[in-house]
């Protein structure tokens, strides 16, 4: 296990040490500056009287500060989840193809590691990066937030995290297609097919009525069938943001599907990595 | 003789998701002693790098058998003790040289000092450890690899093309350098295309062509593989009757090419004692020793 976690290391240095990294965090903490500044929020008592963005009046009636953020939150899961995924999926899709290329990957192949340390490090090390900007933004909008509102909770850094399982099981797809063809670019349209066929896959019941009883029911029942439900998923990360009730089993089923399927092909990965000749 | 490399019939074919498949290697065996210097020579797409790439478990071979410092490359103990320079290596232009090295190092269960890696790279001419990989030329960036192949005191050093984008000083002092490892025990598996820096540094020497090893031995031996033995006579020795005797002659000498096309003794005394009785005095004689070129050329049978 060590030698898994010094692959992963390796690949955190290495992402430390690219720019396109230090450009993404920075852009990240311009942002949450940026709406600190550009954002006034009346609080009192515990009760938000106005708010102006930018200068815009946003609204200038007195309401709960939870009934306020609660959509704000809401709206920023879903954001990061259909925005701050891709974009994160783009960002990681060379690390995988970076390290496979010609006269890498033999030296690496040539030190005292095992192949699936190598695939498993790679997947730790992208999953483990992508928590760490999760976590960056989501706990800084909450601090923000909580110091002008004055209200703190961790709703959003909790629906984060479910948003991070997300962007888990996409990876695994886009690891296992960069280990069959070495494509930063495949890589990328392979999660990208993976968040629309999980969009489709918690859509599916609904979709499947409107298509013509037969094969292109058959087909589409089947082709949607193996991926994680991420767009209840992302609803799911919204509510728990925003405050709505989730149910814990209703949360654990999806969270636990989407781990499965990442534990599925992440262990496809490992078995065509093994066979592969470098 | 303790052995650090054995392959027996050994055969690689890859096969390409298009195309046809290529053969690679085919029945090669061969014996690396443990200490040896040994250089691997042969024409592009020989199957020296797939030989090398089946040796560390790189790529598998299709048929035959490979064992490295006793054990299946496969197993990481066993390539823990290896130290490996790829031809063309790739290094993580975002890194710094003294990143790549703690990386490796730690990849090969190492933990060396800051100062150790100084040391290690000082030791092949990189100054600081700072310095980002993105800002190397090519021959930097082949003495860090040759840093990262050389951490720990491997017992088998597996080199493909080491002097590619080394100067000529570099040169020198990598030759310095291997040759200090020789001393420590080490042994070289050399894989260059500059024959000269081959037969500096190596003992031995196998020509592999077309994924078949052609010739094999110590470096003497090859290049006194010669099918012809060089003999100088005193003055006034008679041509006619040293032709007769079955000598021709040569730039240097006479050369004598035996019935089967190799230096065989019994016919090699009876023409010199052809030679003596038409009054040729026999001053010198040797095998005729070429350098790694001309075998190289001969061996594959065609001008390199």
């Amino acid at each position: 296990m060590r030698q898994v976690w010094r692959v992963g290391l390796d690949l955190l240095l290495e992402a430390i040490r690219r720019r396109w990294f230090l450009a993404l965090f920075a852009f990240v903490t311009l942002a949450l500056v940026l709406v600190g500044q550009a954002l006034q929020v009346q609080v009192v008592d515990g009760a938000i009287a106005g708010s102006t963005l930018f200068g815009e009046v946003l609204f200038d009636d007195i309401f709960l500060a939870d009934r306020v953020l609660g959509p704000v939150y809401l709206a920023t899961a879903y954001l990061g989840f259909f925005v701050g995924i891709p974009v994160l999926a783009v960002a990681c899709c060379d690390f995988a193809p970076e390290l496979m290329a010609p006269g890498r990957i033999e030296h690496l192949l040539s030190l005292p590691v095992a192949r699936w340390q190598v695939v498993a490090g790679t997947y730790l090390g992208v999953v483990t990066l992508a928590a760490a900007t999760t976590l960056y933004a989501s706990a800084g909008l909450t601090v923000l937030l909580g110091l002008k509102t004055g209200l703190w909770n961790g709703r959003l850094v909790l629906a984060s995290m479910v948003g991070w399982v997300g962007f888990c099981a996409l990876y695994a797809p886009m690891l296992a297609a960069a280990i069959v063809v070495r494509s930063a670019a495949l890589s990328a349209a392979t999660g990208f097919v993976t968040l629309v066929f999980g969009v489709m896959s918690s859509v599916r019941e609904q979709i499947i009525p409107s298509l013509e009883p037969g094969l292109g029911r058959f087909v589409f029942r089947w082709a949607v069938m193996p991926f994680p439900r991420l767009g209840t998923l992302a609803r799911a990360s919204a509510h728990l943001a925003s405050g709505q009730t989730v149910p814990a089993d209703h949360l654990g089923r999806l969270v636990g599907g989407a781990l499965i399927f990442s534990a599925a092909l992440l262990a496809l990965s490992a078995y065509q990595f093994e066979r592969k000749d470098f | 003789m303790d052995s650090a490399v054995v392959v027996e019939n050994l055969s690689k074919t890859w096969r390409p998701p298009l195309g046809p498949p290529q053969p690679a290697l085919s029945g090669l065996t061969l014996t690396i002693p443990r200490g040896a210097a040994f250089g691997l020579i042969g024409p592009n797409g020989a199957g020296k790098t797939t030989f090398i790439k089946l040796l560390l478990a790189v790529a598998r071979p299709t048929g035959g058998t490979v064992e490295v410092l006793g054990g299946d490359p496969e197993d990481t103990r066993i390539r823990a003790r290896v130290g490996y320079l790829p031809e063309r290596m790739h290094l993580p232009a975002a890194l710094s040289g003294g990143d790549f090295l703690r990386s490796v190092a730690a990849l090969k269960r190492l933990r060396p000092s800051e100062a150790a890696l100084r040391v290690s790279m000082e030791r092949v001419g990189l100054g600081t450890t700072k310095q980002r990989i993105a800002t190397y030329s090519k021959g930097m960036r082949q003495r860090l690899g040759l840093a990262a192949a050389l951490l720990g005191g491997p017992d088998l050093l597996v080199l493909d093309e080491p002097t590619d984008g080394i100067d000529p000083v570099g040169r020198v002092e990598l030759r310095e350098l291997l040759v200090a490892e020789r001393r420590r025990g080490t042994t070289l598996l050399v894989n260059s295309h500059l024959l000269a820096e081959t037969e500096r540094v190596c003992d031995r020497i196998g020509i592999l062509d077309r994924g078949r090893l052609r010739l094999e031995g110590t470096l003497e031996e090859v290049r006194r593989s010669s099918t012809h033995w060089v003999a100088r006579f005193a003055e006034g020795a008679p041509a006619d009757r040293l032709r007769e005797a079955g000598f021709v002659a040569t730039g240097d000498g006479w050369a004598f090419t035996g019935p089967l096309g190799g230096p065989d003794a019994e016919a090699l005394n009876a023409a010199l004692d052809r030679a003596r009785a038409a009054g040729a005095r026999l001053v010198e004689l040797a095998p005729s020793s070429r350098d790694l070129e001309q075998v190289l050329s001969e061996t594959l049978e065609r001008p390199l």
